[in-house]
Protein backbone atom coordinates (compact mmCIF):
# COMPACT_ATOMS: atom_id res chain seq x y z
CA UNK A 1 0.00 0.00 0.00
CA UNK A 2 1.56 3.41 -0.92
CA UNK A 3 0.15 6.62 0.55
CA UNK A 4 1.56 9.63 -1.24
CA UNK A 5 1.08 13.07 0.81
CA UNK A 6 0.87 16.28 -1.53
CA UNK A 7 -1.80 18.54 -2.19
CA UNK A 8 -4.16 16.39 -4.05
CA UNK A 9 -4.53 13.74 -1.46
CA UNK A 10 -4.84 15.95 1.80
CA UNK A 11 -7.52 18.84 0.46
CA UNK A 12 -8.38 19.99 4.13
CA UNK A 13 -5.83 22.75 5.72
CA UNK A 14 -5.78 24.97 8.53
CA UNK A 15 -3.47 26.06 11.47
CA UNK A 16 -3.33 25.50 15.32
CA UNK A 17 -1.35 26.73 18.32
CA UNK A 18 0.30 23.92 20.82
CA UNK A 19 2.57 24.61 22.97
CA UNK A 20 3.63 27.97 22.14
CA UNK A 21 3.91 26.19 19.04
CA UNK A 22 2.05 26.71 15.10
CA UNK A 23 0.97 23.72 13.60
CA UNK A 24 0.20 23.68 9.72
CA UNK A 25 -1.92 20.88 9.61
CA UNK A 26 -3.12 19.24 6.04
CA UNK A 27 -5.24 16.53 5.70
CA UNK A 28 -7.94 14.23 4.22
CA UNK A 29 -10.18 13.86 7.33
CA UNK A 30 -12.63 15.94 8.11
CA UNK A 31 -12.81 14.19 11.60
CA UNK A 32 -9.38 15.19 12.13
CA UNK A 33 -10.22 18.85 10.75
CA UNK A 34 -12.70 19.12 13.47
CA UNK A 35 -10.56 17.27 16.31
CA UNK A 36 -7.59 20.34 15.42
CA UNK A 37 -10.10 22.70 16.16
CA UNK A 38 -9.52 21.88 19.84
CA UNK A 39 -6.37 23.85 20.06
CA UNK A 40 -7.63 26.87 17.45
CA UNK A 41 -5.67 29.68 19.63
CA UNK A 42 -6.49 33.68 19.05
CA UNK A 43 -5.03 34.87 16.15
CA UNK A 44 -2.96 37.37 17.73
CA UNK A 45 -1.21 34.85 20.00
CA UNK A 46 2.37 34.60 18.70
CA UNK A 47 3.94 31.50 18.04
CA UNK A 48 7.69 31.02 18.73
CA UNK A 49 7.73 28.71 15.65
CA UNK A 50 5.95 25.84 13.14
CA UNK A 51 6.07 22.50 11.73
CA UNK A 52 3.94 20.81 9.16
CA UNK A 53 1.67 18.02 9.89
CA UNK A 54 0.37 16.07 7.04
CA UNK A 55 -2.51 13.07 7.96
CA UNK A 56 -3.58 11.00 6.16
CA UNK A 57 -6.66 8.80 7.25
CA UNK A 58 -6.80 5.39 4.94
CA UNK A 59 -10.53 3.18 5.46
CA UNK A 60 -8.12 0.29 4.77
CA UNK A 61 -6.29 0.24 7.76
CA UNK A 62 -7.18 -2.19 10.32
CA UNK A 63 -7.62 -0.59 13.54
CA UNK A 64 -8.57 -3.68 15.19
CA UNK A 65 -4.45 -4.65 15.94
CA UNK A 66 -3.19 -4.66 19.41
CA UNK A 67 -0.05 -3.68 18.39
CA UNK A 68 1.79 -1.76 20.93
CA UNK A 69 3.86 1.73 20.74
CA UNK A 70 6.62 1.64 19.20
CA UNK A 71 9.05 4.22 17.99
CA UNK A 72 12.84 4.20 16.72
CA UNK A 73 14.82 7.00 15.25
CA UNK A 74 17.98 7.71 13.61
CA UNK A 75 19.91 10.85 12.55
CA UNK A 76 17.03 13.30 11.88
CA UNK A 77 14.24 10.93 11.05
CA UNK A 78 11.55 9.10 13.27
CA UNK A 79 9.61 6.47 13.02
CA UNK A 80 6.87 5.48 15.04
CA UNK A 81 3.58 3.04 15.09
CA UNK A 82 0.64 3.71 17.35
CA UNK A 83 -2.38 2.16 18.52
CA UNK A 84 -4.77 1.64 16.95
CA UNK A 85 -2.38 0.84 14.06
CA UNK A 86 -1.14 4.29 12.96
CA UNK A 87 1.89 4.76 11.52
CA UNK A 88 3.85 8.49 12.06
CA UNK A 89 7.32 9.61 10.67
CA UNK A 90 9.06 12.50 11.83
CA UNK A 91 11.59 14.51 9.75
CA UNK A 92 13.28 16.46 12.28
CA UNK A 93 15.22 18.65 9.80
CA UNK A 94 12.48 19.63 7.82
CA UNK A 95 9.90 20.18 10.84
CA UNK A 96 7.71 18.04 8.92
CA UNK A 97 5.59 15.03 10.44
CA UNK A 98 3.47 12.45 8.35
CA UNK A 99 0.94 10.89 9.86
CA UNK A 100 -1.69 7.32 8.36
CA UNK A 101 -4.12 6.93 10.82
CA UNK A 102 -6.50 4.02 11.21
CA UNK A 103 -10.33 5.28 10.64
CA UNK A 104 -10.82 4.56 14.28
CA UNK A 105 -7.22 6.18 15.36
CA UNK A 106 -9.08 9.21 13.51
CA UNK A 107 -12.31 9.26 15.14
CA UNK A 108 -11.21 8.93 18.90
CA UNK A 109 -10.25 12.38 20.12
CA UNK A 110 -8.17 11.66 22.90
CA UNK A 111 -5.91 9.58 20.11
CA UNK A 112 -5.24 13.14 18.78
CA UNK A 113 -5.50 15.19 21.70
CA UNK A 114 -4.06 12.87 24.49
CA UNK A 115 -1.46 11.01 22.22
CA UNK A 116 -0.53 12.00 18.95
CA UNK A 117 -0.13 15.71 19.11
CA UNK A 118 1.77 15.60 22.79
CA UNK A 119 4.03 12.87 21.29
CA UNK A 120 4.69 15.00 18.38
CA UNK A 121 5.71 17.94 20.16
CA UNK A 122 8.25 15.39 22.96
CA UNK A 123 9.62 14.34 19.35
CA UNK A 124 10.09 17.69 17.78
CA UNK A 125 10.80 19.64 20.70
CA UNK A 126 14.02 21.23 20.76
CA UNK A 127 13.85 21.53 16.97
CA UNK A 128 10.88 23.53 16.94
CA UNK A 129 12.03 25.74 20.03
CA UNK A 130 9.84 23.74 22.62
CA UNK A 131 12.38 21.89 25.11
CA UNK A 132 10.72 18.76 26.12
CA UNK A 133 11.34 18.64 30.19
CA UNK A 134 10.45 15.73 32.52
CA UNK A 135 8.90 17.78 35.39
CA UNK A 136 5.67 18.01 36.50
CA UNK A 137 4.19 22.06 36.22
CA UNK A 138 2.03 23.92 38.41
CA UNK A 139 1.63 27.51 39.30
CA UNK A 140 1.14 29.45 42.66
CA UNK A 141 0.59 33.38 43.89
CA UNK A 142 1.58 34.31 40.13
CA UNK A 143 4.87 32.14 39.43
CA UNK A 144 5.35 28.59 37.82
CA UNK A 145 6.47 25.73 39.96
CA UNK A 146 8.52 22.79 38.31
CA UNK A 147 8.85 19.47 40.48
CA UNK A 148 11.59 17.39 38.52
CA UNK A 149 12.94 14.03 39.55
CA UNK A 150 14.12 10.72 38.52
CA UNK A 151 11.14 8.36 37.50
CA UNK A 152 9.29 7.00 40.32
CA UNK A 153 10.30 9.57 42.20
CA UNK A 154 6.46 10.82 43.00
CA UNK A 155 6.23 13.93 40.62
CA UNK A 156 2.83 12.86 40.02
CA UNK A 157 1.38 11.99 43.45
CA UNK A 158 3.29 15.46 44.72
CA UNK A 159 1.64 17.04 41.43
CA UNK A 160 -1.93 15.57 42.47
CA UNK A 161 -1.88 16.50 46.24
CA UNK A 162 -0.16 19.95 45.00
CA UNK A 163 -3.81 20.79 42.84
CA UNK A 164 -5.81 19.45 45.78
CA UNK A 165 -4.41 22.08 48.01
CA UNK A 166 -5.56 24.90 44.91
CA UNK A 167 -1.67 25.34 42.62
CA UNK A 168 -3.10 25.71 39.60
CA UNK A 169 -2.42 22.25 37.33
CA UNK A 170 -0.24 22.01 34.05
CA UNK A 171 1.56 19.09 33.53
CA UNK A 172 2.35 15.84 36.31
CA UNK A 173 5.14 14.71 34.11
CA UNK A 174 6.59 16.61 31.23
CA UNK A 175 6.95 20.41 30.39
CA UNK A 176 7.42 22.13 27.53
CA UNK A 177 9.08 25.06 27.88
CA UNK A 178 10.19 27.21 25.54
CA UNK A 179 11.88 31.50 24.96
CA UNK A 180 9.22 34.32 24.71
CA UNK A 181 9.84 38.08 24.50
CA UNK A 182 8.52 37.73 28.24
CA UNK A 183 10.93 35.49 29.07
CA UNK A 184 10.79 31.42 29.46
CA UNK A 185 6.80 30.01 28.98
CA UNK A 186 6.02 26.19 30.39
CA UNK A 187 3.60 24.87 28.62
CA UNK A 188 1.53 21.56 29.61
CA UNK A 189 -0.51 19.13 27.26
CA UNK A 190 -3.48 17.31 28.12
CA UNK A 191 -1.90 13.61 29.10
CA UNK A 192 -3.92 12.12 31.60
CA UNK A 193 -1.92 12.07 35.08
CA UNK A 194 -0.49 8.65 35.65
CA UNK A 195 -0.49 7.63 39.17
CA UNK A 196 0.83 3.71 40.18
CA UNK A 197 -1.46 1.91 41.89
CA UNK A 198 -0.26 2.27 45.37
CA UNK A 199 -1.32 6.12 45.00
CA UNK A 200 -4.93 4.86 45.76
CA UNK A 201 -3.58 4.97 49.71
CA UNK A 202 -2.90 8.79 49.32
CA UNK A 203 -5.45 9.40 47.19
CA UNK A 204 -9.11 7.02 47.42
CA UNK A 205 -11.19 8.56 45.38
CA UNK A 206 -8.86 6.44 42.42
CA UNK A 207 -9.93 3.46 43.98
CA UNK A 208 -13.63 4.04 41.22
CA UNK A 209 -10.69 3.82 38.70
CA UNK A 210 -9.31 0.82 37.29
CA UNK A 211 -5.85 0.54 36.45
CA UNK A 212 -4.85 0.45 32.24
CA UNK A 213 -1.93 -0.61 31.16
CA UNK A 214 0.01 2.69 29.77
CA UNK A 215 2.12 3.54 26.67
CA UNK A 216 5.34 2.50 28.73
CA UNK A 217 4.28 -0.66 29.48
CA UNK A 218 3.27 0.91 33.28
CA UNK A 219 0.43 -0.44 34.83
CA UNK A 220 -1.07 2.68 36.15
CA UNK A 221 -4.64 4.85 37.19
CA UNK A 222 -5.44 7.52 34.50
CA UNK A 223 -6.83 10.13 36.04
CA UNK A 224 -8.40 13.05 33.71
CA UNK A 225 -7.89 16.35 35.69
CA UNK A 226 -10.17 18.12 32.81
CA UNK A 227 -13.12 15.30 34.37
CA UNK A 228 -12.60 16.39 37.88
CA UNK A 229 -13.65 19.98 39.96
CA UNK A 230 -10.20 19.32 42.66
CA UNK A 231 -7.89 20.88 39.41
CA UNK A 232 -7.71 24.17 38.50
CA UNK A 233 -5.82 23.62 35.22
CA UNK A 234 -3.83 25.98 33.64
CA UNK A 235 -1.81 25.68 29.88
CA UNK A 236 1.15 27.56 30.74
CA UNK A 237 3.35 29.65 33.23
CA UNK A 238 6.41 31.43 33.71
CA UNK A 239 8.66 28.87 35.52
CA UNK A 240 10.20 30.98 38.71
CA UNK A 241 10.82 28.07 41.13
CA UNK A 242 11.88 24.61 40.89
CA UNK A 243 11.84 21.38 43.23
CA UNK A 244 14.25 18.43 43.00
CA UNK A 245 12.28 15.70 44.38
CA UNK A 246 14.02 13.31 46.70
CA UNK A 247 12.38 10.33 48.64
CA UNK A 248 14.53 9.67 51.94
CA UNK A 249 13.11 6.85 54.33
CA UNK A 250 13.29 9.49 57.52
CA UNK A 251 14.01 13.34 58.15
CA UNK A 252 10.60 14.48 57.33
CA UNK A 253 10.68 17.29 55.07
CA UNK A 254 13.34 19.99 53.87
CA UNK A 255 13.94 22.74 51.13
CA UNK A 256 17.87 22.48 50.37
CA UNK A 257 18.80 25.30 48.17
CA UNK A 258 20.90 24.23 45.05
CA UNK A 259 22.80 26.47 42.86
CA UNK A 260 22.88 27.13 38.97
CA UNK A 261 24.99 24.29 38.53
CA UNK A 262 23.34 21.72 40.16
CA UNK A 263 20.27 22.79 38.33
CA UNK A 264 22.25 23.02 34.72
CA UNK A 265 23.75 19.54 35.34
CA UNK A 266 20.47 17.67 35.98
CA UNK A 267 18.73 18.93 33.60
CA UNK A 268 21.69 18.53 30.42
CA UNK A 269 22.13 14.89 31.87
CA UNK A 270 19.01 13.52 32.15
CA UNK A 271 18.11 15.07 28.84
CA UNK A 272 17.48 12.54 25.91
CA UNK A 273 20.54 12.39 23.65
CA UNK A 274 20.21 14.50 20.49
CA UNK A 275 22.11 13.34 16.97
CA UNK A 276 24.67 15.44 15.25
CA UNK A 277 22.90 16.18 12.66
CA UNK A 278 20.10 18.53 15.05
CA UNK A 279 22.96 21.04 16.22
CA UNK A 280 20.90 24.19 16.56
CA UNK A 281 18.29 21.58 18.51
CA UNK A 282 20.94 21.24 20.81
CA UNK A 283 22.67 24.82 21.30
CA UNK A 284 18.55 25.80 21.70
CA UNK A 285 17.80 23.35 24.94
CA UNK A 286 21.37 24.60 26.54
CA UNK A 287 20.19 28.06 26.19
CA UNK A 288 17.20 27.20 27.93
CA UNK A 289 18.34 25.21 30.52
CA UNK A 290 20.72 27.68 30.89
CA UNK A 291 17.88 29.74 31.45
CA UNK A 292 16.56 28.11 33.62
CA UNK A 293 19.42 27.32 35.81
CA UNK A 294 18.61 31.27 36.98
CA UNK A 295 15.10 29.99 39.04
CA UNK A 296 15.36 29.59 42.46
CA UNK A 297 15.73 25.82 43.22
CA UNK A 298 16.13 23.68 45.91
CA UNK A 299 16.38 19.77 46.39
CA UNK A 300 13.16 18.75 48.26
CA UNK A 301 14.12 16.10 50.82
CA UNK A 302 11.04 13.98 51.81
CA UNK A 303 9.80 11.23 53.94
CA UNK A 304 6.25 12.48 54.55
CA UNK A 305 3.56 11.58 52.08
CA UNK A 306 2.45 13.47 49.28
CA UNK A 307 -0.33 15.53 51.00
CA UNK A 308 2.18 16.88 53.88
CA UNK A 309 5.19 17.30 51.53
CA UNK A 310 2.55 19.32 49.34
CA UNK A 311 1.49 21.52 52.80
CA UNK A 312 5.16 21.94 53.53
CA UNK A 313 6.17 22.96 50.07
CA UNK A 314 3.03 25.19 50.11
CA UNK A 315 4.09 27.35 53.13
CA UNK A 316 7.43 27.22 52.47
CA UNK A 317 6.56 28.99 48.98
CA UNK A 318 4.77 31.37 51.12
CA UNK A 319 7.36 32.57 52.67
CA UNK A 320 9.75 32.38 50.11
CA UNK A 321 6.96 35.30 48.37
CA UNK A 322 6.94 37.38 51.02
CA UNK A 323 11.09 37.66 51.79
CA UNK A 324 11.18 38.24 48.18
CA UNK A 325 7.80 40.90 48.37
CA UNK B 1 33.41 -10.47 20.02
CA UNK B 2 33.16 -7.09 17.87
CA UNK B 3 30.23 -8.31 16.45
CA UNK B 4 27.63 -9.54 19.64
CA UNK B 5 29.31 -6.37 21.48
CA UNK B 6 27.50 -4.15 18.38
CA UNK B 7 24.21 -5.62 19.05
CA UNK B 8 24.25 -4.93 22.15
CA UNK B 9 23.28 -1.29 23.31
CA UNK B 10 22.31 0.08 26.43
CA UNK B 11 21.34 3.77 26.71
CA UNK B 12 18.66 4.76 29.34
CA UNK B 13 18.84 8.39 27.77
CA UNK B 14 18.60 6.80 24.19
CA UNK B 15 15.07 5.94 24.48
CA UNK B 16 14.93 5.64 19.86
CA UNK B 17 17.98 3.84 19.45
CA UNK B 18 19.84 6.62 17.59
CA UNK B 19 23.14 5.85 19.08
CA UNK B 20 23.26 2.11 18.18
CA UNK B 21 26.99 1.88 16.85
CA UNK B 22 27.66 0.41 13.50
CA UNK B 23 30.95 -0.50 13.07
CA UNK B 24 30.87 -2.71 10.52
CA UNK B 25 31.32 -0.78 6.73
CA UNK B 26 31.06 -2.19 2.90
CA UNK B 27 30.73 -0.06 0.16
CA UNK B 28 28.96 -1.65 -3.21
CA UNK B 29 29.27 -0.22 -6.61
CA UNK B 30 25.68 -0.61 -8.49
CA UNK B 31 26.01 0.48 -12.15
CA UNK B 32 27.80 4.03 -11.97
CA UNK B 33 26.73 4.36 -8.36
CA UNK B 34 28.12 3.63 -5.12
CA UNK B 35 26.07 2.46 -1.86
CA UNK B 36 28.14 2.81 1.32
CA UNK B 37 26.69 0.53 4.12
CA UNK B 38 27.38 0.65 7.19
CA UNK B 39 25.45 -1.51 10.16
CA UNK B 40 25.99 -3.59 13.85
CA UNK B 41 25.03 -6.92 12.47
CA UNK B 42 27.25 -8.40 9.08
CA UNK B 43 24.26 -10.71 8.05
CA UNK B 44 22.64 -7.61 7.51
CA UNK B 45 25.48 -6.47 4.94
CA UNK B 46 23.70 -6.71 1.22
CA UNK B 47 24.77 -9.84 -1.03
CA UNK B 48 25.51 -6.91 -4.04
CA UNK B 49 28.44 -6.74 -5.79
CA UNK B 50 31.27 -4.76 -3.69
CA UNK B 51 33.06 -1.79 -4.87
CA UNK B 52 36.03 -3.21 -6.78
CA UNK B 53 38.08 0.14 -7.36
CA UNK B 54 36.94 2.87 -4.47
CA UNK B 55 39.21 5.12 -6.91
CA UNK B 56 37.05 5.52 -9.63
CA UNK B 57 34.73 7.84 -9.43
CA UNK B 58 31.34 7.28 -8.69
CA UNK B 59 28.01 9.20 -10.31
CA UNK B 60 25.95 9.54 -7.18
CA UNK B 61 26.71 7.85 -4.10
CA UNK B 62 23.85 7.30 -1.48
CA UNK B 63 24.36 5.91 2.33
CA UNK B 64 22.50 3.18 3.93
CA UNK B 65 22.77 2.39 7.52
CA UNK B 66 20.88 -1.19 8.39
CA UNK B 67 20.69 -1.63 12.40
CA UNK B 68 19.94 -5.01 14.07
CA UNK B 69 16.83 -3.81 16.90
CA UNK B 70 17.56 -6.91 18.93
CA UNK B 71 14.67 -4.80 20.94
CA UNK B 72 12.19 -5.58 18.36
CA UNK B 73 10.62 -8.81 18.23
CA UNK B 74 7.99 -8.29 15.56
CA UNK B 75 7.58 -10.18 12.16
CA UNK B 76 7.44 -8.46 9.10
CA UNK B 77 4.06 -7.18 8.16
CA UNK B 78 2.56 -6.34 4.63
CA UNK B 79 4.32 -2.66 3.91
CA UNK B 80 3.04 0.92 4.22
CA UNK B 81 4.80 3.38 1.67
CA UNK B 82 4.42 7.24 2.90
CA UNK B 83 5.84 8.58 0.07
CA UNK B 84 6.73 13.00 0.15
CA UNK B 85 8.53 14.85 -2.34
CA UNK B 86 11.46 14.55 0.24
CA UNK B 87 11.43 11.46 2.17
CA UNK B 88 9.87 8.12 1.74
CA UNK B 89 9.24 5.78 4.84
CA UNK B 90 8.14 1.85 4.50
CA UNK B 91 6.36 0.54 7.52
CA UNK B 92 6.53 -3.71 7.83
CA UNK B 93 5.59 -3.77 11.60
CA UNK B 94 8.39 -3.44 14.39
CA UNK B 95 10.19 -5.73 12.09
CA UNK B 96 11.19 -3.45 9.31
CA UNK B 97 11.10 0.36 9.44
CA UNK B 98 12.68 2.29 7.01
CA UNK B 99 13.06 5.80 5.73
CA UNK B 100 14.86 7.58 2.86
CA UNK B 101 15.83 10.63 2.56
CA UNK B 102 16.28 11.93 -1.48
CA UNK B 103 18.06 15.44 -1.11
CA UNK B 104 20.44 13.72 1.53
CA UNK B 105 20.76 10.44 0.10
CA UNK B 106 20.22 8.37 3.18
CA UNK B 107 18.50 5.34 3.84
CA UNK B 108 18.14 4.43 7.43
CA UNK B 109 16.21 1.29 8.75
CA UNK B 110 15.91 -0.63 11.54
CA UNK B 111 15.43 -4.03 11.60
CA UNK B 112 14.14 -6.52 14.40
CA UNK B 113 15.59 -9.71 16.01
CA UNK B 114 13.25 -12.14 14.64
CA UNK B 115 13.87 -11.39 10.71
CA UNK B 116 16.76 -13.87 9.77
CA UNK B 117 19.40 -13.45 7.10
CA UNK B 118 17.75 -15.00 4.27
CA UNK B 119 14.65 -13.14 4.43
CA UNK B 120 16.80 -9.80 4.90
CA UNK B 121 18.42 -11.12 1.71
CA UNK B 122 15.28 -12.31 -0.55
CA UNK B 123 12.72 -9.48 1.14
CA UNK B 124 13.98 -6.70 2.70
CA UNK B 125 17.81 -5.82 0.67
CA UNK B 126 15.35 -5.97 -2.66
CA UNK B 127 12.90 -3.20 -1.50
CA UNK B 128 16.03 -1.25 -0.68
CA UNK B 129 17.27 -1.47 -3.95
CA UNK B 130 13.28 -0.56 -5.27
CA UNK B 131 13.88 2.81 -2.90
CA UNK B 132 17.43 3.42 -4.11
CA UNK B 133 16.48 3.08 -7.60
CA UNK B 134 13.56 5.48 -7.36
CA UNK B 135 15.47 7.73 -5.53
CA UNK B 136 18.61 7.90 -7.52
CA UNK B 137 18.68 6.09 -10.59
CA UNK B 138 14.92 5.21 -11.86
CA UNK B 139 15.26 2.18 -12.46
CA UNK B 140 18.60 1.72 -13.44
CA UNK B 141 19.85 -0.44 -9.99
CA UNK B 142 20.38 -3.95 -10.21
CA UNK B 143 19.38 -6.74 -7.35
CA UNK B 144 21.04 -9.45 -5.24
CA UNK B 145 21.58 -11.30 -8.62
CA UNK B 146 22.43 -8.65 -10.91
CA UNK B 147 18.85 -8.29 -12.02
CA UNK B 148 16.21 -5.57 -12.06
CA UNK B 149 14.32 -6.72 -8.45
CA UNK B 150 10.87 -6.46 -7.54
CA UNK B 151 9.90 -6.48 -4.27
CA UNK B 152 8.74 -9.50 -2.99
CA UNK B 153 5.21 -8.68 -1.57
CA UNK B 154 4.36 -7.56 -5.38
Amino acid sequence: MTLTFNRQTLPFRTDFLIAGTQCLLATNSHEILQAAAHWRSPANHAAVSSFEMEVIVDPDMDGNSEQPAHFRGNRHLVFGILPPRSFVAYDLLRRRVHAVLSPAAASDRSFWNKLLLPITIGVLGTTIGVVPLHCACLHRHGNGVLVAGVSGAGKSTLATALAHRGFAFISDDWAYVSKTNSGLLAHGLSFPIKLLPDAERFFPELRALTPKSTLNGEVAYELDPTQSSAFDLKMSTHPRNIFFLERVSAGGCRMIPCRAEFVRDFFEQNAERLPDELPEAKALRSNVIQLLSACRSWILRTSENPQRTAAALDAFLLEVNRATA
Amino acid sequence: MQQLDSLVHRDPFDLLRRFIPTPLRAVYRIGSHRVMVQTNDFTLLPALPLEANPNIPAEQTLEWKLIRDMDSSGDLESPTLMTSAAVTVVVMGTGCLLGLDHERRELLGFIGRSIDARTHQEFIVPFLCRMTSEALFAGEVAGPNGQNQESAND
